[in-house]
């Protein structure tokens, strides 16, 4: 039988440092992407789908939507017109998993186990979220490349690939906070699941993402103005293309590209700090000790 | 084991923790939980908790007894600042559960009733995530995440998923992340609820070990047997009320010695008779004698020694014993003398219990 000085914990004293606002982000942002790592069949499921619809809807509807295309934005190949939109839509994909975690922690105790550890709440899903944000990056940045090795032509260069990753960041905040507040408001995998998934194809699409919107029905153009994957498409796209593609605003302020990008950018960052408000609002009612 | 080693250790810790203790006020040395007047009621109206006054000193191995629903958990939540309090002061190592929540958390360990592991990490992963959670120095973390990897067994599996555990090994792995930072003050609720018997016994083992070099533990538990093993001090709650509190010892006293449980082969009437000759019974001081469904049961504190005595003088009265059985009290037993209702201390229906 061993004896307590034998095992070292004799010398006992609280043996701790304190706690910092970047220590504890660090710390959760590494246990999100170990657990990405570790759980391959998400990654690749959220990279399949859009990886599927790149191939399938070029190969496809190539001839038929190209001939669409090149109405609107003439010599624009339909790959490079799909690029852009299948990368918001891989942002629109992992946004998912965001939520899902959160329930997952939340019914394997993690959440609580987190909760009575001395970190900082905020930091506690800031790490998070920038694992997420982190993964849809590097997601963003396989399906440029693949394009590219399909025919897609980014005109901006590298600079412009690091642009639409920015973009489809700044996308997928907005789902990112709703798939936490379905996962906080649900408390089940299932439903958060669904609840996120449903949602996805008619965004998609209803939206500027697969065809230019002027072959579009006219509810379709109405609902396209007040979905957010428009205005994260149209700014990707604006990028990938280096011109003006937006339809659903006319600014003409800023010249070229800038003129999808600067009005798109600001509806996704209004859009963002709703959505984020609404998710802190139920995140932190959640984690308070207040009786109900 | 060395006892004057570990004493020496634990001597050594209180002096220690009464050096940090400077600074602190109105709170009494030594002492690790104070609560007065702590009343929890729900949303919806519910009082799961009226009027609780508690104190456990430092070093303690203290018990928290009492059926699904008493309010246990609620209480634990409360001391490991998950539940605010309605109404009342808690004083959690010194410091004030309102307005000192993290200071309580960086000094505190705390083991939820379900497990809580993270499955897709490895053993050692949880362990390492726990010890930069509480802020455990770089340079120990190593040493850290070895030294309880060996305390609680998992060596062998350190680089295995958690999630091919057994419930017995994942428990162990909880207990481990719930030490990272070595706190002075432990929280374990219900650490052994749905676990076999040889799993318990190791937990059993390692809390003992762990109270021993020095840590207050506060340990809610359904089962007798367990607080009566571990603990030296028992608070018996009940509808949100403390009912009973003392040692193993003093509870067990209250129910009046072990009970024999004597099942007959006859009708109630033989059950009558044998339970009048029990009453009877000259070697029982004092004996609880109950008509049960199947035979008799005796509680006495002779009824061990003079068990036998009993069957032989109801075999000479012509009474068939078809089986029996002289066992300790049980937390029933506690519960049938404390407030003369039987309650239902099923453990397995862990389902049941709150969890809020």
């Amino acid at each position: 039988m061993s004896t307590p000085t034998e095992s070292g914990i004799a010398d006992r004293e609280v043996a701790r440092s304190t706690n910092t606002f970047a220590g504890d982000v660090w710390v959760n942002f590494k246990r999100w992407n170990l657990k990405a790592v570790r759980n391959p069949f998400v990654l690749v499921v959220s990279l399949a789908q859009p990886f599927i619809f790149l191939v399938l809807f070029t190969e496809v509807f190539g001839n038929v939507a190209g001939g669409a295309v090149s109405q609107g934005l003439p010599g624009i190949d339909y790959t490079t017109f799909l690029v852009p939109a299948i990368a918001i839509q891989v942002a629109l994909a992992s946004a998912v998993t965001s939520g899902i975690g959160l329930v997952n922690d939340i019914e394997n105790g993690m959440f609580e186990k987190v909760l009575v550890s001395p970190m900082n709440r905020t930091a506690v899903f800031v790490g998070k979220t920038l694992a997420e944000v982190f993964r849809i990056a590097l997601q963003i940045a396989i399906i440029l490349g693949l394009g590219v090795l399909l025919g897609a032509e980014i005109t901006t260069g590298v600079v412009g690939a690091v642009g639409i990753m920015a973009v489809g960041i700044l996308f997928s905040f907005w789902f990112i906070a709703f798939s936490n507040m379905l996962a906080v408001l649900t408390r089940d995998q299932e439903s958060t699941i669904i609840g996120a998934n449903l949602l996805q194809f008619p965004l998609l699409f209803l939206s500027s993402a697969f065809l230019p919107l002027e072959v579009l029905p006219n509810w379709i153009q109405l609902f396209a103005r007040i979905n957010p994957v428009t205005y994260g498409v149209d700014a990707a796209r604006a990028i990938m293309l280096d011109e003006d593609v937006m339809t659903v605003l006319e600014v003409t302020a800023f010249g070229g590209a800038l003129d999808t990008i600067v009005p798109a950018v600001a509806v996704l960052v209004g859009l963002g700090s709703v959505f984020g408000a609404g998710a802190i609002y139920l995140l932190s009612r959640a984690s308070s000790s207040d009786v109900r | 084991m060395s006892n004057e080693q570990s004493v020496a250790d634990a001597e050594t810790l209180r002096a220690h923790s009464r050096d940090s203790n400077v600074g602190r006020t109105g709170f009494a040395e030594g002492t690790s939980i104070d609560i007065s007047g702590l009343e929890v009621t729900y949303g919806d109206g519910t009082e799961a908790v009226s009027g609780v006054d508690l104190t456990v000193g430092d070093g303690e191995f203290f018990g928290f007894l009492g059926p699904n629903g008493a309010g246990k958990t609620t209480v634990i939540k409360v001391l490991a600042t998950l539940l605010s309090p309605t109404a009342g002061e808690v004083r959690v190592n010194g410091f004030d559960v309102r307005t000192e929540p993290r200071k309580i958390r960086e000094s505190i360990g705390y083991m939820a009733q379900e497990t809580s592991i993270d499955p897709e990490l490895t053993a050692e992963e949880n362990i390492r995530f726990a010890c930069e959670a509480y802020g455990v120095p770089r340079g120990d973390r190593d040493e850290r995440t070895a030294e309880l990897l060996d305390l609680v067994d998992l060596e062998a599996v350190a680089d295995k998923r958690s999630e091919e555990f057994s419930g017995g090994m994942k428990k162990r792995l909880d207990a481990a992340t719930a030490l990272v930072h070595r706190p002075p003050l432990v929280f374990l609720d219900e650490p052994t609820t749905g676990l076999d018997p040889t799993a318990r016994n190791r937990l059993w083992e390692y809390f003992q070990r762990i109270n021993e070099q020095g840590t207050t533990i506060f340990l809610t538990t359904q089962y007798l047997e367990e607080a009566d093993t571990l603990c030296e001090r028992l608070a018996v709650i009940l509808d949100g009320k403390i009912v009973a509190d003392g040692s193993p010892a003093d509870l067990k006293r209250q129910v009046g010695g072990d009970v024999l449980d004597i099942e007959m082969g006859d009708g109630p009437e033989a059950r009558a008779r044998a339970a009048a000759i029990a009453r009877e019974f000259d070697d029982f001081d004092t004996a609880t004698v109950e008509e049960t469904e199947t035979g008799i049961s005796v509680t006495a504190q002779a009824a061990r020694q003079s068990g036998t005595d009993l069957l032989v003088a109801l075999r000479d009265a012509g009474l068939i014993v078809t089986g029996f059985n002289v066992r300790a009290p049980t937390l029933d037993d506690v519960f049938l003398a404390i407030t003369g209702e039987r309650v239902d201390t099923d453990g397995g229906a862990a389902a049941t219990e709150e969890s809020t």
